[in-house]
């Protein structure tokens, strides 16, 4: 026998990579949940947990609240009060997703009916115009049905299924709201693809709410109330038999918990919500159309709930405000320059948090910025047409990065393409690769993205958005796939 | 004795809610002298306008297609003009009207905007409104159709559109149809949007009313893209399909697997489908505005963003910013302007046949004279009716 | 008021064939969501974006021999480079987004991924935008191939091929049933006897046991999302020859009907994906034809619920066991 030298254990390969033969899943995930508490994110996911939630609910109230203070009006509609909307609409659905665990693909339906009958109620559509504190409760019981109607068909209907059945009652609300349109009382029931339009604004004990500050704390002061109501809901009985149904139906059956019942409970609860949120929707737009509420926003809504976390309300508040925050900072109608800075601010914010020690990051950033006016100066001399173009929207920056960015005169139209397709490649290529040659890659990729910005981008800045926050969120989900604040599940296949 | 932190924490939440609503609610912040309607703004070297189009989402190829021609519009301005326009472009994403109110009320908010063009749709302007007339905003519309925009008189003075209204194109289609055509089986095909149901409803009716046969069909133009089913349904012995549709290259499929089908009936397709590279079946019909077709500014256009192509579904949209550049340059004749100012030079706008793109001299009518609205524009603003020749070319032929 | 036209066996026949032309697409659509979705548990919604994709290599292709209207080569080579192409190109992108979406997330909850696969979608139909710009691209079917296409004179691919009960059965329909046809036996003849296929039924069976009996996991979900991909380029590029227009939207509305198309059929299942697909093609055929389109969809709706409620797991789906 050797004296005494253990020889060193094999190191094994990456944890992503290593087979999961014959380890029980929940030690296996061992990793991950002590990752959680590490890193950046885990410094935040420590900070808000250590606040009780009525702590958090605070907080986030009072710098709702001040919002109107120092946004403008425009900011404030988009900002403010969407995001607020989303949140609502995320708690609805969080109940029927993250508690139930259902699938439930129609849910903006319920959205859209909530909004369709408040302004059937209040419009002049059929001259019908009840004050929003009768009409308000009306619209919310009534949806509320209508979610207990749908969850009767996830009796026999499991899963993706489940799924398929509320997906197609979904596209069935937007068809027959746009064509199907019968005529009842001598006009179109939802007024067609025209929709119903001069829709009363809210209107509670006679104090009308017709400024965009009195709409936002409304909804700033329903969204409140919301997520008490919630929250004291997920601390209940009936919330903790949720929890159960959600992680394995068959044991919570088995467990007595009635599970028939708790999933039309949870229909009917999200339905409600939704429903009320479409009462103020109705209002705050004054006209609704069928596409109004259609898939872009089920997608939106799902994005919301499931980036904060299924199951966890503050995630849902969480991911509202990121989702709709960065969606409409990149908006094509704020200032260029605004995109610009914040382009760059993320390209630095991702290299500060990737690049550890501070000597590397330096190094990478004085390298494309060498690099870069390096490379100008050599296009420049080799051949000039491909150099010299002009700045879209540059403003102060627009001479520093004159010097930095090849820019082709505009006879070369299709550079921005090509470099657009080189940088998804070379990122790519860059994910794959590791250690120095990583760090070495970056230079030139960071450089190809400020040209590709500088070239496209900023051309065409909605379809840039677009791109942008497709790669946001597949970003967020492979870093984090249990969402902002959710607690990474384990599921047995 | 969480549940009392809970409720004790919300109670104050609320409570501070509360104090804070009724502090500021009545007074609109954002609503602050910079952004209102008679504040002066001073107009310096660059003056900046919004454009308001869907340029992504299911109804991008029509809406980039306006964005493009607003924006040569401003190129051309600014090639030929000491001062110089700036765009800021907002992007509506029909059909989803939500952005487009968030568009409408960030172009208020925008303390250096003097005016907009767009939005796009109908159901756009509906909702637009109210942000944009709190904002002073004037807003020309270069497809928006809806009879009831203008006629209901609640925009005066703020929504303007250089396109005629359904309730001017319907009677003029039916009839042609009925005279000229002397169609006795027609068959309408009605898209599903709120452009296409008004022209059909229009049609059809006066079609009825004078004793023609007429059939309606309904097809999504958006989605559906595969015609035959509904050629399937069009009887053999049709002698006009009316397609009121906005997407040429849907109308030209459709044409060719009616066509394919053995079914000779005449397409008549309305404003939206006039587009020389994409709808091209010969023999059909379509209403439009009467431009000259050689005219230098579209081939400058063909070279330039066209890429080709003429896109002149995004016509309207060049006329549109034209109508507001002039109403701007007026108001800051003397260095500032305030959006009011805009506004009443909107109003009066007078762009002579000659250099109207449209064909005709653009003027606003001021008062309720039906089937025309405050905001439409004044005889002879009209559509003419092309016919498409053996080769694919268009002739005018009315 | 769109009245029921009345029986007739020459609009019967018209239908049928459309809605079995039609049904092809959303098949072949359907398998590659059902394929993934049985080894990995994943709805991938960026599957119809892949197929616009397809779609779309194959428009490139057909310019770079000198567009539709005056092509370089003879039209049956052409046509089978754009298949190729395609099948290529989707086949390729299929691989990469599996790689870099999806594989990170295989251990994660199941809506992880869909989450992730929405930003693929995203991404796909927005780079497609900025790239190739948001006006229709024409395949110019009708005039593909065609000697005169400057007076509009058709070219081979709407010919009829033959007739049946008075119905024109075109060249291309042909084409597309008859390829459709193929690559369905192809597949079904792959999973059942060769190797990979093998691994990929054990695989989909239970994925910790076929790793341990030494099968290789990584590759064997490549492969899946290569076969799946490819059959959504294939459909891609069919579509522009049947309806010539493609534009960066159209994988949202198509991947919806194919996914559709997949859970009637019973989602896990290929011959239950190709049954569900034929059958939304001829539901949606029918409708039309029959009650016009504006209770169409709805009629849609209606068939395909009444289908799920006698059968809660699909047509062709297998009841899980439980496992307690």
């Amino acid at each position: 026998m050797d004296s005494g030298n253990i020889p060193d254990l094999p190191v094994p390969p990456d944890a992503r990579d290593r087979p999961r033969v014959g380890v029980d899943e929940w030690v296996a995930q061992v990793e991950h949940r002590r990752a959680r508490y590490s890193g950046l994110a885990g410094l935040a996911y420590r900070g808000i947990s250590f606040i009780p939630p009525p702590g958090r609910l605070a907080l986030f109230a009072a710098f709702a609240a001040t919002l109107p203070l120092w946004m403008g009006r425009g900011d404030l509609f988009t900002y403010g009060i969407f995001t607020l909307l989303y949140a609502l609409l995320g708690l609805g659905l969080n109940v029927v997703v993250g508690y139930a665990g259902l699938l439930d693909l129609g849910y903006v339906a319920f959205f859209g009916f909530g909004a369709y009958f408040y302004a059937e109620l209040s419009s002049p559509q059929y001259g019908i115009h009840w004050s929003s504190a009768a009409a308000i409760p009306v619209v919310v019981v009534a949806t509320a049905l209508l979610g207990l109607v749908l969850g009767i068909s996830s009796r026999r209907l499991l899963g993706d299924y489940l799924a398929i059945v509320t997906l197609f009652f979904g596209q069935a609300f937007v068809v027959f709201v746009n064509v199907g349109n019968p005529t009842v009382g001598g006009k179109g029931l939802s007024g067609g693809p025209n929709g119903i339009a001069d829709i009363d604004p809210l209107d509670l004990f006679g104090y009308e709410l017709t400024t965009r500050n009195q709409q936002y704390y409304f909804l700033l002061l329903s969204v409140v109330v919301a997520l008490v109501g919630l929250h004291t809901l997920s601390e209940s009985r009936t919330g903790r038999a949720w929890r159960a149904l959600r992680e394995d139906p068959l044991a919570a059956e088995t467990m007595t918990i009635p599970v028939k019942r708790l999933k039309l409970m949870a229909f009917a609860f999200g339905a409600g919500i939704a429903g009320f949120a479409g009462c103020i929707f109705a209002s705050v737009l004054t006209a609704v159309t069928a596409g109004n509420f259609d898939l872009p926003l089920l997608i939106t809504i799902y994005a919301v709930v499931i980036l904060g976390g299924l199951g966890s309300i503050t995630g849902v508040v969480l991911g509202a405000i990121v989702i709709n925050v960065s969606f409409q900072f990149l908006a094509p109608e704020n200032p260029q320059n605004n995109a610009r800075i914040l382009f760059y601010a993320v390209l630095l914010l991702l290299l500060i948090l990737s690049l550890r020690p501070w000597w590397r990051l330096g190094a990478v950033v004085g390298g494309v910025v060498g690099f870069g006016i390096l490379t100008r100066l050599i296009v420049e001399a080799v051949a000039p047409s491909w150099a010299g173009g002009p700045v879209v929207e540059g403003g102060r920056l627009a001479g520093a990065i004159k010097e930095w960015v090849v820019i082709p005169t505009p006879a070369h139209d299709r550079f921005g393409n090509w470099a657009y397709v080189c940088l998804v490649v070379a990122i790519l290529i860059l994910t794959l690769v590791q250690g120095w040659m990583r760090t070495a890659l970056l230079v030139p990729i960071v450089y190809l993205a400020a040209v590709v910005w500088e070239n496209s981008f900023v051309e065409q800045p909605a379809v840039a958005r677009w791109i942008l926050f497709g790669s946001l969120l597949i970003g967020l989900m492979t870093l984090r796939p249990q969402g902002l604040l959710g607690t990474p599940r384990v599921e047995v296949v | 004795m969480r549940k009392r932190a809970t409720a004790i924490a919300a109670l104050l939440a609320l409570a501070a809610l509360a104090i804070v609503a009724a502090a500021s609610a009545k007074t609109d912040r954002g609503a602050a002298p910079a952004t209102s309607d008679s504040s002066l703004i001073n107009c310096g070297k660059t003056r900046t306008i919004g454009v308001a189009a869907p340029v992504t989402g299911p109804a991008a190829s029509i809406g980039a297609q306006q964005d493009r021609w607003a924006r040569f519009f401003v190129s051309r301005y600014n090639a030929s003009h000491k001062k110089k326009l700036r765009v800021v472009g907002g992007d509506t994403q029909l059909p989803d009207t939500a952005q487009a109110i968030q568009v409408a009320e960030r172009f208020a908010s925008n303390s250096q905007i003097l005016g907009v063009v767009g939005p796009a749709g109908s159901q756009e302007v509906q909702v637009s409104t109210a942000p944009l007339k709190q904002g002073g905003l004037a807003f020309v519309s270069g497809s928006a159709t809806r009879t009831s925009l203008t006629v209901d008189g609640s925009r005066k003075g703020f929504f303007f559109r250089v396109v005629p209204n359904d309730d001017q194109q319907g009677p003029r289609v039916a009839s042609w149809i009925r005279t000229k055509l002397r169609a006795t089986r027609v068959v309408v095909v009605d898209a599903q949007n709120t452009y296409s149901t008004g022209l059909s409803d229009t049609v059809e009716r006066i079609l009825k009313a004078a004793g023609v046969n007429v059939r309606r069909e309904t097809v999504s133009e958006s989605t559906v893209t595969d015609f035959s089913s509904l050629v399937a349904r069009i009887p053999a012995d049709t002698q006009v399909v009316y397609v009121p549709w906005q997407l040429a290259p849907k109308a030209q499929l459709f044409g060719q697997q009616l066509r394919a089908a053995g079914k000779n009936a005449r397409l008549f397709g309305s404003d939206g489908l006039f587009d020389p590279d994409n709808f091209k079946i010969p023999g059909s019909l379509i209403s439009f505005f009467p431009i000259d077709l050689k005219s230098k500014v579209i081939a400058a256009y063909r070279r330039g963003p066209g890429k080709g192509q003429s896109e002149l579904f995004g016509l309207p949209s060049y006329v549109a910013a034209d109508v507001v550049a002039r109403a701007i340059d007026k108001a800051c004749a003397n260095g500032s302007a305030s959006r009011a100012e805009v506004r009443r030079f909107v109003a009066r706008t007078n762009i002579p046949k000659k250099q109207s793109l449209l064909g005709f001299t653009v003027r606003f009518v001021q008062t309720v004279k039906a089937p025309l609205g405050p905001g439409d524009m004044q005889r002879p603003a009209d559509f003419g009716i092309y016919q498409i020749g053996a080769s694919g070319a268009y002739n005018r032929v009315g | 008021m769109d009245l029921p036209l009345a029986f007739d066996s020459q609009l019967a026949t018209q239908l049928l064939v459309n809605g079995l032309t039609l049904g092809s697409l959303y098949a072949l659509i359907a398998l590659g969501y059902t394929m993934v979705y049985g080894i990995l548990k994943l709805l991938n919604f960026a599957h119809g974006d892949v197929y616009m994709v397809g779609a779309f290599v194959g428009f490139g292709v057909l310019n770079a021999f000198g567009g539709p209207l005056s092509p370089n080569i003879a039209i049956a080579p052409l046509i089978a480079l754009m298949f190729l192409g395609a099948m290529l190109g989707s086949g390729a992108l299929g691989v990469v987004i599996e790689r870099f979406a999806y594989r990170p997330l295989r251990d994660a909850p199941r809506i992880a991924p869909l989450i992730s696969a929405l930003g693929v979608s995203f991404f796909l139909q927005n780079s497609v935008l900025l790239l190739f710009g948001a006006s229709f691209r024409s395949y110019n079917s009708f005039l593909l191939g065609s000697d005169h296409p400057q007076q509009f004179v058709p070219g081979p691919l709407t010919d009829a091929a033959f007739v049946v009960n008075g119905v024109n059965v075109q060249l291309v329909q042909i084409i597309v049933l008859a390829l459709t046809f193929g690559l369905m036996v192809a597949l079904t003849l792959l999973v059942a006897r060769t190797k990979i296929g093998k691994a990929m039924r054990a695989t989909a069976y239970d994925r910790e046991a076929a790793a341990m009996m030494g099968i290789d996991v990584d590759r064997v979900i490549a492969s899946t999302f290569l076969i799946g991909s490819m059959l959504a380029g294939a459909a891609g590029v069919m579509f522009g020859l049947l309806f010539s227009q493609i534009f960066h939207f159209m994988g949202f509305l198509a991947g919806l009907k194919g996914f559709t198309a997949a859970v009637v059929g019973g989602i896990g299942s290929i011959p239950g994906a190709m049954l569900g697909g034929i059958l939304v093609g001829l539901a949606e055929a029918f409708a039309t034809g029959y009650a016009g389109g504006r209770w169409s969809d709805l009629i849609v709706f209606g068939i395909l619920i009444f289908v799920l409620l006698v059968r809660p797991s699909g047509l062709l789906g297998t009841r899980a066991i439980q496992k307690v």
